[in-house]
């Protein structure tokens, strides 16, 4: 039926004449079924009333039996009975009119005069305040808390008490209701109908869109949906079963990307934290070009990192290594000074394809990162019976001992450890081909630490072990610690792999895999390559879109001005700050770069290699702790970076815990927003208007105070909100940038209770502090304990309200905050 | 917005031509004062107490008997020594040993819990930042009280020991006063609010029942309770029977079904409240020109019961009061006076 509507225009026509009883008996249809659905509606509608009716009844039940023992339990205690004894005694009475009396039109009302009245003694309240939640640190909002295109509810401003729903601009109304259209039950059932016995030609089309609703688009496609949840019904039990083996899937056979989903949607690289509320989900993914390499401390050089590591098994012919002399190369000595016949060959590799110009996921070019090899060549005899052999510790003397002489096989056990040497070797790769062959044969079994065995067959077989997610968390390994297979067992794949098994399939697996000496590491280039490939075009394309954004509401903002009252910056820069959000430009910033254009620095969190021109390179401020506009960092309205300053960092404290770390000699203070070393500040009732935020601690000029934090609103949504605050002669909007605006109406500190002063005692800064704006208050002068903070909003001549216009001297010099409320019964 | 209500989804709207099953006189008529009545509730936490009513107005609390004939006496009056305050609800409640409280609170924004067994202050609840629009009682638990406020939150208190137990706010929560709340009359967990949001949020305390049933227990200083702050979404969704405050139904978020309809003409002004008799048989909401509509909640459609008006009755009437039985409405109106409406019993016949 359905596949009628695509009938040809021709037959239609040749409907012509009967195109209106067709539409009419169509319409006759589609009334008749409405009125069959409201009809069972109302059906339902009694339905759930009597099922409710029952229920209620029981609840009633309960409620009275509860109401009725309540008098009972009363007679016990002798006190709190002035209600009973009133209600005999009574103060006084009312009569009504009497039933006889007909029906009285005029009813005189008698004045109330009660003789004794209990008195309620003052109870003293607290300042108005609107319930909010406390912010240690910005928010950006929510979509759902957006005031922009909602109905907004006021009280008439001219005296009378009731309030009005106002659209207070003609935005509201053009703000489209973008949902989605959903139909109802009943909806479903008029469009099967009319698609099942009249088509979905273009008549019946409008005939639907007159009585549903929906555009035509939005019916064919619902129709879809239906046609399609019918096929669904009738061939469910088929899907059922199919459907039921689903679920268990585990992880380990998703792909590194697939299980790293939620990681990289979720997980906030700025902040380093999960969900983060700053910068929001689905961050654009900045892959940084150069990459921290892990320097493999001493600790992960020389000993076994635990039982399976595969320095236990190889330890013995490390020679190459160290001078620390420990029994293990000892006995190494002793092999092969007995058993003469070993050999030991040192190989470098270079990881020097890494280079490739294409590949820019990382490994950078100036690693180089020298893999010493040094294979102890083992005895071992032709005879393929013998494929096993031990070598504990103990053992392993005896055995080289044993073997020595007859010795004609060979054998190696090849031993990796990485050593980060930052000189560049370009020897390449010196494989021995004779060993690489007789490489592939050794085998390492790991079943038991003490009896680590050399197996020949047991390659292949360990190969299919490896699942794709652990592959490529291998070579993510390989990616950020090198050819260490201690650390990446340990690091990423715990109870995965162990330290033996990962270096055999580095050593063995890959190589072999790869039918190669080359080819182990152009493989995970290529590999790694594809990888990085996809996420970067999706980056760029995605970069695009939010610069769009960005700029767009810079416009906007600028175009619409600040016709609204809010503070801003105290600092007395007209010009606001601009929002800065890394760009993903690789290697180097070009003049596309979105930081270049919107003219903010790069910072640590861009892609941008380090020596981007136009990144801000920190301070090198020796003394002075930063506190001076020497400082490039101060003087700019940055906070120091301790990865990027060269003098600035942060100690453990000096044993004071608990207290704010003391700024000790040449410490860096300039990072106080960072390492949130804040005051004490206390709430309370203010000594001019509503509430005050308070000291608790004296502190001196220029000394950190706290952070005025709040949610980060648009600039088209400050606008909006402001004018609701506006009404409630109450705002905590504060200017941060071109992009954003600070709200702390519903969620800040204590610090957005610091009331406007003329002649404030503090001061309020906007510093980027690692990439985000923060506004800092600071104090002006020296402020002793207890006393009330105030800083000057910096209103605009013109966007000051009312109260803060007043001229000075009307009451004390201040002009107190907003925190009066309009009364609204009066 | 045009706002087209799908085919199988409309609401049940009862006809606004009365059924006449039963009539209602004045029977009395008081005035309390000059300034304007916000509520008139009975008890129905007391069986002893089913026809003791009190109102507030101003700064006064006032608490009436009904008695036969039309009679209303005075029981007791309170007067709050703060002349600015204006109280705009009031609500019975009650001790653990049983003593009647009253709870009323007002454009100050302190909770003033009345201990009317003693005539006497039992405590002042100061929390809230702004003016509270309506306190109801858990009538399961009439020691739990809930507050909704200007300040965009809704409380819970434990009368008994003083203890604010949970404050319902928060980033999800109304971003506007609320302007009602009230408990689920069966589930004593749940919470549901309305505010000038336009919206209404369902509540679920069952998450933190604990705090409450600690907050009987607690012995030291109520400032001292670990409140637990309650953010939205902690919600149900389906609510069948939705009952009308206001002559638009506005409903929130989440998935609504509007069953039924009640009608209520010129009643567009805000905080015009309806009122339930014990048996929640019928209700009855004023509205601003001075009429009251009773209801029939029982049936489907909804009937009306009965349009009451007086001559004099002209100004907006805050909130209607329904005795245990249905027999007796009560309407305070703006101007100071309580209105008494007794059945006439005639018209049982024409049912």
């Amino acid at each position: 039926m359905i596949s009628s509507s695509s009938t040809s225009p021709d037959s239609e026509k040749s409907d012509g004449e009967n195109e209106g009883d067709c539409s009419a008996s169509l319409m006759y249809r589609i009334n008749q079924l409405k009125r069959q659905i409201q009809k069972d509606r109302i059906l339902s509608v009694r339905e759930k009333h009597e099922e409710n009716k029952r229920k209620l009844e029981n609840h009633v039940s309960e409620l009275l039996l509860l109401a009725t023992s309540r008098s009972d339990s009363m007679k016990n205690p002798g006190t709190g009975k002035m209600l009973s004894v009133r209600i005999s005694n009574p103060l006084c009475k009312v009569g009504g009119f009497l039933p006889g009396s007909g029906d009285r039109d005029y009813a005189n009302g008698e004045e109330v005069v009660s003789s004794t009245t209990a008195r309620l003694p003052l109870a003293e309240n607290i300042p108005p305040y609107t319930t909010w939640i406390f912010l240690d640190k910005n928010q950006r909002m929510a979509e759902d808390q957006s005031v922009v295109g909602r109905r907004r509810i006021y009280y008439d401003q001219h005296g009378s008490s009731e309030a009005l729903i106002c659209s207070d601009s003609e935005e509201d109304i053009a703000e489209p209701e973008e949902e989605k259209r959903h139909f109802s039950e009943g909806e479903d059932k008029i469009l099967w109908m009319a698609s099942q016995e009249f088509g979905l030609n273009e008549e019946v089309l409008d005939i639907l869109t007159h009585y549903v609703g929906g555009t035509t688009s939005e019916i064919l496609e619902h129709c879809n949906v239906l046609r399609q949840k019918h096929q669904d019904t009738s061939g469910k039990s088929l899907k059922d079963s199919g459907d039921s083996g689903f679920g268990g899937r585990i992880f380990l056979d998703k792909s590194l990307t697939a299980a790293l989903d939620s990681f990289d949607n979720l997980f906030c690289r700025r902040c380093l934290v999960f969900d983060c509320r700053l910068h929001g989900c689905s961050q654009i993914l900045i892959d940084a070009v150069e990459k921290q390499t892990y320097s493999s401390d001493s600790e992960d050089d020389g000993k076994p990192c635990g039982d399976q590591c595969y320095l236990k098994v190889k330890g013995e012919a490390n020679q190459t290594k160290c001078s620390t002399v420990d029994p293990v190369e000892e006995s190494e000595k002793h092999i092969s000074e007995v058993g003469g016949s070993s050999m030991v060959i040192k190989r470098t590799r270079d990881t020097d394809e890494h280079t490739d110009s294409k590949m820019q996921h990382g490994v950078s070019e100036s690693i180089k990162t020298t893999f010493e090899k040094s294979d102890l060549v083992l005895d071992d005899q032709q005879d393929s019976s013998c494929k096993r052999r031990k070598l504990s510790l103990p053992t392993a003397v005896s055995v080289a001992a044993e073997d020595g002489p007859e010795g004609n096989g060979i054998s190696i056990i090849s031993n990796d450890y990485v050593s980060h040497s930052q000189e560049p070797d370009q020897s390449g790769y010196n494989h021995d081909i004779s060993l690489h062959k007789t490489g592939d044969k050794v085998r390492n079994d790991t079943e038991d630490s003490k009896k680590e065995t050399v197996n020949h067959a047991s390659y292949s077989k360990n190969l299919p072990d490896w699942k794709p997610l652990e592959k490529e968390l291998y070579s993510k390994g390989i990616e950020i610690f090198g050819r260490n297979s201690c650390l990446i067992a340990r690091n990423l794949l715990p109870g995965l792999k162990t330290c033996m098994e990962v270096s055999s399939y580095m050593d063995n697996g890959a190589a072999a895999l790869r039918g190669g000496s080359t080819s182990f590491f152009s493989e995970d280039n290529g590999k790694d390559g594809m990888d990085y490939m996809e996420p970067d075009i999706s980056t760029k394309s995605r970069f695009l879109r939010r610069r769009g954004r960005t700029r767009k509401l810079k416009y906007s903002s600028k175009s619409s001005g600040h016709p609204s009252i809010w503070r801003r910056m105290a600092d007395g820069k007209n010009q606001s700050c601009v929002q800065y959000n890394p760009c993903g430009c690789q290697p180097m910033c070009g003049k596309n770069c979105p930081c270049l254009q919107n003219g903010t620095c790069c910072e640590k969190y861009c892609g941008c290699s380090k020596s981007c021109k136009n990144r801000f390179r920190g301070c090198h401020c020796a003394k002075s702790q930063c506190r001076s506009r020497q400082c490039p960092c101060f003087a700019a309205g940055r906070e120091c970076d301790p990865d990027v300053c060269r003098n600035c960092w942060v100690s453990c404290g000096d044993g004071s815990l608990g207290e704010p770390p003391r700024q000790g000699e040449g410490q860096c203070g300039n990072m106080r927003l960072l390492l949130r070393q804040q005051q004490r500040i206390l709430l309370g009732k203010s000594d001019v208007a509503g509430w005050g935020a308070f000291l608790k601690n004296p502190v001196y000029k220029n000394d950190y105070l706290g952070e005025y934090t709040g949610e980060l609103i648009s600039h088209r949504e400050a606008d909006k909100r402001g004018k609701i605050y506006d009404r409630a002669n109450s705002s905590f909007l504060f200017d941060l940038n071109d992009q954003y605006v600070l709200d702390a109406y519903r969620k800040g500190d204590k610090l957005k209770f610091a009331n406007h002063s003329s002649n404030p005692n503090c001061y309020a800064k906007v510093m980027l502090v690692a990439g985000d704006h923060r506004v800092g208050i600071f104090a002006k002068e020296r402020i002793e304990a207890s006393e009330e903070l105030f800083y000057d909003y910096r209103y605009g001549p013109d966007q000051a309200p009312i109260w803060a216009r007043k001229p000075e001297g009307t009451k004390s010099d201040d002009s107190p905050a907003p925190q009066g409320r309009p009364k609204k019964h009066q | 917005m045009a706002a087209k209500v799908p085919v199988g989804c409309e609401p049940v709207v009862g006809s606004l031509t009365p059924s006449k099953k039963k009539e209602y006189r004045v029977t009395n008529r008081l005035q309390e004062g000059k300034r304007p009545l916000y509520a008139v509730v009975f008890n129905f936490i007391d069986s002893r107490y089913f026809n003791v009513f009190a109102t507030v107005g101003g700064n006064r609390v006032t608490v009436y008997q009904c008695l036969e004939g039309g009679v209303i006496a005075v029981l007791q009056s309170y007067i709050d020594e703060d002349k600015d305050e204006s109280f705009y609800t009031v609500s019975w409640a009650c001790n653990l040993d049983g003593s009647p409280f009253l709870v009323a609170g007002g454009i100050n924004g302190v909770l003033r819990v009345i201990d009317s067994g003693s005539e006497k202050l039992h405590q002042s609840f100061v929390g809230h930042g702004d003016s509270i629009n309506e306190v109801r009682t858990q009538p399961l638990k009439p020691s739990l009280v809930v507050s909704a406020s200007k300040d965009e939150s809704v409380r819970l208190w434990n009368v008994h020991t003083g203890i604010c137990i949970m404050i319902f706010a928060g980033a999800g929560g109304h971003r506007n006063e609320v302007l009602s709340v009230d408990f689920h009359p069966s589930d004593i967990h749940r919470i549901a609010s309305c505010g000038m949001d336009n919206t209404v949020k369902i509540w679920s305390t069952k998450e933190f029942w604990s705090y409450v049933e600690q907050s009987f227990t607690w012995m030291d200083l109520p400032s001292k309770f670990p409140t637990k702050y309650v953010q939205f979404p902690s919600v149900d969704n389906e609510i069948l029977l939705w009952e009308p405050k206001m002559k638009e139904n506005s409903p929130g978020e989440g998935t609504v079904d509007i069953l039924q309809k009640y009608p209520v003409p010129e009643c567009d002004i805000w905080f015009i409240k309806f009122s339930c008799d014990f048996h929640y048989k019928t209700a009855a909401i004023g509205n601003r020109e001075g009429k009251i509509f009773v209801w029939e909640l029982l049936t489907s459609p909804p009937t009306l019961i009965a349009r009451l008006s007086h001559v004099q009755s002209k100004l907006p009437i805050r909130q209607t009061a329904m005795s245990f039985d249905g027999s007796t409405i009560l309407s305070c109106c703006e101007d100071g006076t309580i209105w008494r409406w007794d059945v006439v019993a005639t018209n049982s016949a024409t049912s």
